[in-house]
């Protein structure tokens, strides 16, 4: 036995201290690795007595900013770290993985190195990993405090193999290549014991032998458990894990001899590692890990004296690493970009004010900037000065200054509307006074963390603002958020199904049926939605669908993946990539592996710039509407009245297919019953139109009151006044902030404040609160009641008015638009697809409203709709479908059509074009050649050129003589300009109900005619009402409806039960059915699945211009047992 | 692992460690050191469900090779017993006499 000297650790651990210090915990956020959330690890830890805790993700910080949160909270010292995949110096092979911690106590160095190595680990290309060399660069020089990263070798490095293999001297060279590019302190050794069969991985043996190589190189030695999971009960949600990442089965995968099976090719994971040897990687208290230092060390004939050095060891290392989430992580400090880097060159409060200075001006020309917009803009710059927040407003500014001179839409959306500031600086469009905004609302003394702004951009434009965002401040200041992809039923049924290895088409059904749904309660629902009764049934008989259950659930909310976050752009200083590692996002933009939890604690800004379709949707139309009318002025959106009538009478009509916020089938029924008449009213029924309204019977009186059919009870003169607007009604966090700093004077900051905890478990807190203190402003006991009341009823539901407000001006815009160039919004809606209908539903708008939509042609269609003036009738519009929008045309096809225009024959076309022959085929198909093939003169149909074009498509490509090089064009000549006149006339011109199949198919908008047109007679047989009729029918009619499913939603609603609502489209116009309890039950699985509905309901009247159905069933119309079945006498 | 296998009584010292075991009517007495380690099983395959309460259990059991004999002085046997940690059942997976011969061979 070779001699080393076990008191070259420094002894510091005594048999005293108990607790026991896990240096290698994977959380949940290690995606399909780690089961445990770092709560529940941190919970656990210190309930076992710890005082450090580490957070070693793999390949990645992706759960560190809740591990040091976790901690904070369980008074636990945090420690970072990453598990990282190692590659040979300079090679693309992977040698095994290594542990890498920062030390704590550096002032942020090691914090830093750790995320500067993770993000090299992720810029390497393929599988994230680093080098030795990486590993040293990062580490430092040691300088007086030493290396600033600590690297634990443990059974998966390239050293634990070969001591595995019992290769001792490649081992001790492995190790003596590390000491050589490491100093000693920066080195561990890794020593873990899973109590496996003697000999195997992850057994004792091997164990000791690791702790015995540690020793004799005179490195330290740590024992960690290489945990996975808080508890042994969640060791088998890591086995499905393991097969969800190999992609294999669990019988395959834990098949001993065959490790490494499966093709994790796809997932650009490294080899698939075979399954864990047991369920021992949990996080033992300390313990059990005592007496597992005893086992290893007694295993490697070390006695005591080994098992002390051991722990001494995990102690020593746990001591250096601790980190101070502050002063090494830089906890709750906000940064902002540097001022310099604003271009400002004098303090940011001056030049924020000043700017504001400036803002009035232009906001309220001439004396219009009163006292109260003077008082309020001092409130507001005090605020924001004693904050320190100057910077962030500027940057705010900057940021939407820039996106305004890239000429894109942008409007700010959120609480950040309430500030005058904002409105000041160009930020935001809403006048924060005009509209009683509270700026408190928004940010207040008490409030030290960075306020939202969020700002809506055009989603086509959006990743072009991100890559100016980046350009102007720099990659090292600015990264794009992520978030956390999380299980829900389908994934977690589809991942747990391949681990059992059921039969695919089984789980793929199964899935299919578990849309949107929790994993959790999953047996539950199961027993509950009439929609899954089939699978619940084939669940009751198969055992293995049980055991999927099961596992289902235990996958609930995992993260599975993370991706770029729909809007949030983080924007730092020139520190920002000392705070967060980043990997490549999508669309190739550097992206942080912290979520939007992780922002406000590691006080990183960020900005929501969302890309909304609709801005993009009215950007188009004003560009058409441009091109249409060139010699008119531009239109500016921002500029047009808000108080237009005719934009009213047509929100009235609930014609409002298409608008913003107020298209769905629930929303057209409040404006129906509303009937706004005014900007102010959008703003109400945009705030209504939400859960905690719509549950809690406010909209009722709101809606008595506003008609007039009863009077809101005057409560007090104080308060009457704040709920005028609303007729009585809270709608408004505002009001609530008003009314508790009316009648307690606790001021509106405060209010805010208490307003979060209405409706939480603390409202007796506020209730207590309000009641004294109100008593102490002399108000009587029964007014202190009555105004209590009115908050406890509603106050929880408002809606912040800022947000309301915001979202009202684009629907504002695009009520207007469509009342006025209703084409030219039409074919921005086309482009953009902003709202929750398919295309196909707007045609019958088009048709509704008179406005032809006009076929794709080759020589008119180009990438985009486009309004057209028609030819027979210049002085009307219509709408031109794009090329675009056939599918199986590539851009790059659609490219050189556009470019090529006009076309005089097939062969130009097919010679300049040099479309595919598939492609020309579908062109013919959706009738796009019909122009070229009238202007031939010839008698041919559209069939016989859909017919030829496919007998050429479907030959045999001929065969080339040897390098003979297809040139293009050269196919045209064998045809010739003769061609279309040429062909033979041999078919009839297609059917309407050919065309429409044809353009369901490739173009998914049925032009040509109605797709339920072919039921014509059936439905007439049925007896079906159509949708225009309806409003001619008494209220609880019966009748029998049907049409093509366009939407499906279960929306909120006041009794809280679910009602399923079913959006039929049948051509001449849309029907909303509402499903409850009992219709769900009788409609089973149609009720989600199926298209063609015919549905069984009686009227419901829900205003004067509206009507909907209550639906009692509903049958698949292609069916053909259905006709029968609506037949027979209702039960 | 599964229906060949004979459960067997053990006696385990404050530890958990076994100290005697009652097999076939008889009872030995453990001689040396037992060995101890964790196996997984196949529960995809052996279990009908695995709710997340489900305690301890669903992966590992616990496996034993230890020596033991009837009196001080006859032959030492090894037994390796499988422990269910749920239901704290003892198998006997096999037993092998001094000479190496197989006296029993389970599963």
């Amino acid at each position: 036995m070779p001699t080393f000297a076990i008191d070259l650790i420094s002894n510091t651990y005594s048999n005293t201290d108990v607790s026991f210090p896990h240096l290698h915990v994977a959380t949940a956020f290690s995606a399909h690795y780690g089961v445990s959330r770092p709560a529940a690890l941190a919970a656990a830890a210190a309930a076992d007595g710890a005082d450090a805790l580490a957070c070693t993700d793999r390949d990645g910080l992706y759960g560190a900013v809740k591990h040091l949160g976790a901690c904070r909270e369980h008074g636990l010292d945090p420690v970072l770290g990453a598990d990282l995949l190692l590659y040979g110096p300079g090679s693309e092979r992977a040698l095994g993985r290594v542990l890498v911690l920062a030390a704590g106590g550096t002032a942020g160095a090691g914090y830093a190195a750790l995320c500067r190595l993770v993000s090299a680990a992720h810029a390497r290309g393929g599988p994230p990993g680093v080098d030795p060399g990486q590993i040293a660069d990062h580490a430092g020089p040691a300088g007086p405090s030493g290396p600033v990263l600590t690297v634990l070798l443990g059974p998966a490095s390239d050293v634990g193999q070969e001591f595995a293999a019992r290769r001792y001297r490649a081992g001790r060279a492995a190790l003596a290549r590390w000491r050589s590019r490491l100093p000693a302190e920066a080195l561990a050794v890794e020593v873990v014991s899973h109590l496996a069969a003697p000999g195997t991985a992850g057994s004792t043996s091997r164990a000791a032998r690791m702790l015995r190589a540690a020793l004799e190189a005179g490195l330290t030695p740590v024992l960690t458990n290489a945990v996975r999971y808080a508890t042994p009960a969640e060791a088998a949600t890591a086995d499905v894990l393991d097969a969800a990442r190999a992609l294999t089965p669990l019988e395959a995968l834990g098949a001993p001899g065959r490790p490494g099976v499966g093709g994790a090719a796809d997932r650009r994971a490294p080899p698939a590692e075979p399954l864990q040897p047991n369920g021992q990687g949990w996080l033992k208290p300390a313990r059990q890990m005592r007496s597992l230092a005893a086992e290893i060390a007694r295993a490697a004939d070390l006695g005591a004296a080994g098992a002390e050095a051991l722990l001494a060891g995990t102690r020593q290392v746990a001591d250096r690493c601790r980190l101070d989430p502050v002063a090494d992580c830089g906890w709750g400090r906000p940064v902002v970009p540097e001022a310099a880097v604003l271009g400002l060159d004098r303090p940011a409060p001056v030049e924020l004010r000043s700017r504001c200075e400036t803002g009035l001006a232009r906001r309220y020309p001439g004396r219009r900037a009163g006292p109260a917009v003077r008082s309020r803009l001092e409130r507001e710059l005090r605020v924001i000065e004693d904050l320190g927040f100057a910077s962030y407003f500027l940057t705010v500014a900057e940021v939407s200054a820039m996106i305004g001179a890239m000429g894109v839409r942008h409007a700010a959306r959120g609480s950040g509307v309430s500030s005058l500031v904002n409105y000041l600086l160009d930020v935001s469009q809403v006048d924060p006074l005009e509209h009683g905004l509270v700026f408190e609302r928004f940010l207040s003394g008490d409030r030290s963390t960075l306020p939202d702004i969020d700002i809506d951009v055009e989603s086509a434009q959006r990743l072009r603002v991100y890559r100016r965002i980046l350009d102007r401040f720099g990659p090292e200041r600015v990264s794009l958020m992520s978030m956390q992809n999380t299980y829900r039923a389908r994934g977690a049924v589809r991942d747990a199904g391949l681990a059992l290895g059921l039969d695919p088409g089984t789980v793929d059904a199964a899935a299919k049926q578990l849309w949107h749904l929790p994993a959790s309660g999953l047996r539950e629902t199961l027993a509950r939605r009439p929609e899954l009764r089939d699978f619940a049934e084939q669940v009751a008989r198969e055992k293995q669908l049980d055991l999927l259950v099961d596992l289902t659930e235990r996958l609930d909310r995992l993260p599975r993946h993370i991706s770029m976050h729909p809007c949030g752009v983080i924007l730092g200083d020139r520190t920002l990539l000392d705070r967060t590692p980043v990997q490549t996002g999508g669309a190739g933009m550097p992206m942080s592996q912290f979520d939007k939890h992780d922002m406000d604690p590691m006080g990183m800004l960020k900005l929501d710039i969302l890309g909304v379709r609709m801005q993009s949707a009215l950007a188009h139309a004003v560009e058409e509407v441009a091109r249409v009318h060139p010699g008119r002025p531009r239109l500016d959106l921002e500029a047009v009245p808000v108080d237009d009538e005719a934009t009213f009478e047509l929100i009235r009509s609930t014609h409002t297919l298409g608008c913003f916020q107020i298209e769905s089938p629930g929303q057209r029924e409040l404006i129906g019953k509303m009937a706004p008449t005014s900007f102010g009213d959008l703003i109400v029924d945009i705030s209504l139109f939400r859960p905690g309204p719509m549950h809690s019977d406010m909209v009722r009186p709101y809606l008595e009151h506003r008609h007039g059919w009863s009077r809101p009870l005057p409560v007090h003169p104080r308060l009457d006044p704040i709920l005028a607007e609303t007729h009585g009604v809270t709608v408004f966090h505002e009001q609530v902030l008003r009314i508790l700093d009316t009648f307690t004077g606790c001021g509106l900051a405060r209010a805010d404040e208490l307003r979060r905890r209405l409706g939480s478990e603390r409202q007796l807190e506020v209730e207590t609160f309000f009641r004294e203190r109100a008593r102490a402003q002399d108000y009587p006991l029964d007014v202190v009641d009555r105004v209590w009341a009115v908050l406890a009823a509603f106050g929880s539901f408002g809606f912040c008015k800022a947000h309301g407000a915001a979202f009202a001006v684009p629907t504002y815009q695009s009520a207007w638009l469509k009342t006025h160039h209703p084409e030219a919004f039409l074919a921005g809606l086309w482009e953009h697809d902003p709202g929750m209908y398919p295309k196909r539903l707007l045609v019958g708008e088009a048709r509704r409203m008179g406005i032809p939509v006009l076929p794709v042609d080759v020589n008119r269609s180009d990438e985009h709709y486009r309004v057209e003036r028609l030819e027979e009738d210049p002085g009307r519009l219509g709408v031109r479908l794009a090329l675009t929008g056939i599918h199986g045309v590539s851009r790059a096809e659609v490219r050189r059509i556009v470019a090529g225009r006009p076309y005089a024959s097939l062969a130009d076309l097919r010679q300049r074009a040099r479309p595919a022959r598939r492609t020309l085929e579908r062109l013919a198909a959706v009738g796009a050649l019909d122009g070229l093939l009238h202007r031939s003169g010839g008698t041919a149909s559209r069939a016989d050129l859909v017919h030829a074009l496919r007998a050429r498509a479907d030959r045999e490509r001929p065969p080339r003589a040897a390098g003979a090089r297809e040139v293009p064009g050269q196919l045209a000549l064998d045809l010739g300009d003769l061609e279309l006149r040429g062909l033979p006339a041999e078919r009839p011109e297609p059917t309407v109900e050919e065309k429409v199949r044809t353009e369901l198919d490739l173009l998914a908008v049925d032009v040509s005619a109605h797709l339920l047109d072919s039921w014509a007679p059936l439905l007439r047989e049925l007896g079906v009402t159509p949708a225009e009729r309806l409003l001619e029918l008494r209220n609880r009619s019966e009748v029998l409806v049907a049409g093509v499913r366009v939407s499906t939603m279960t929306p909120p609603l006041r009794s809280g039960r679910r009602v399923v609502f079913v959006s039929l489209d049948d051509g001449t116009g849309a029907v909303d059915c509402a499903f409850f309890p009992d219709a769900q039950e009788r409609t089973g699985r149609h009720l989600f699945g199926t298209r063609l509905l015919l549905v069984r309901g009686r009227t419901r009247r829900t205003g004067p211009r509206g009507i909907s159905l209550s639906a009692e069933r509903a049958w698949d119309l292609a069916d053909p047992a259905t006709p029968a079945a609506v037949r027979a006498p209702a039960r | 692992m599964g229906f060949l296998t004979e459960s067997v009584e053990v006696d385990c010292g404050a530890d958990g460690v076994p100290v005697a075991v009652h097999w076939r009517g008889r009872g030995y007495r453990v001689a040396q050191e037992p060995v101890r380690w964790y196996e997984r099983r196949a529960w995809w395959a052996e279990d009908a469900r695995l709710p997340a309460d489900r305690g301890t259990g669903a992966v590992d059991q616990q496996m034993w090779r230890i020596q033991v004999q009837l009196t001080v002085r006859s032959e030492l046997l090894t037994l390796e017993l499988a422990h269910t940690l749920d239901t704290g059942r003892w198998r006997l997976l096999a037993a092998t006499s001094p000479s190496g011969a197989q006296v029993v061979r389970c599963a």
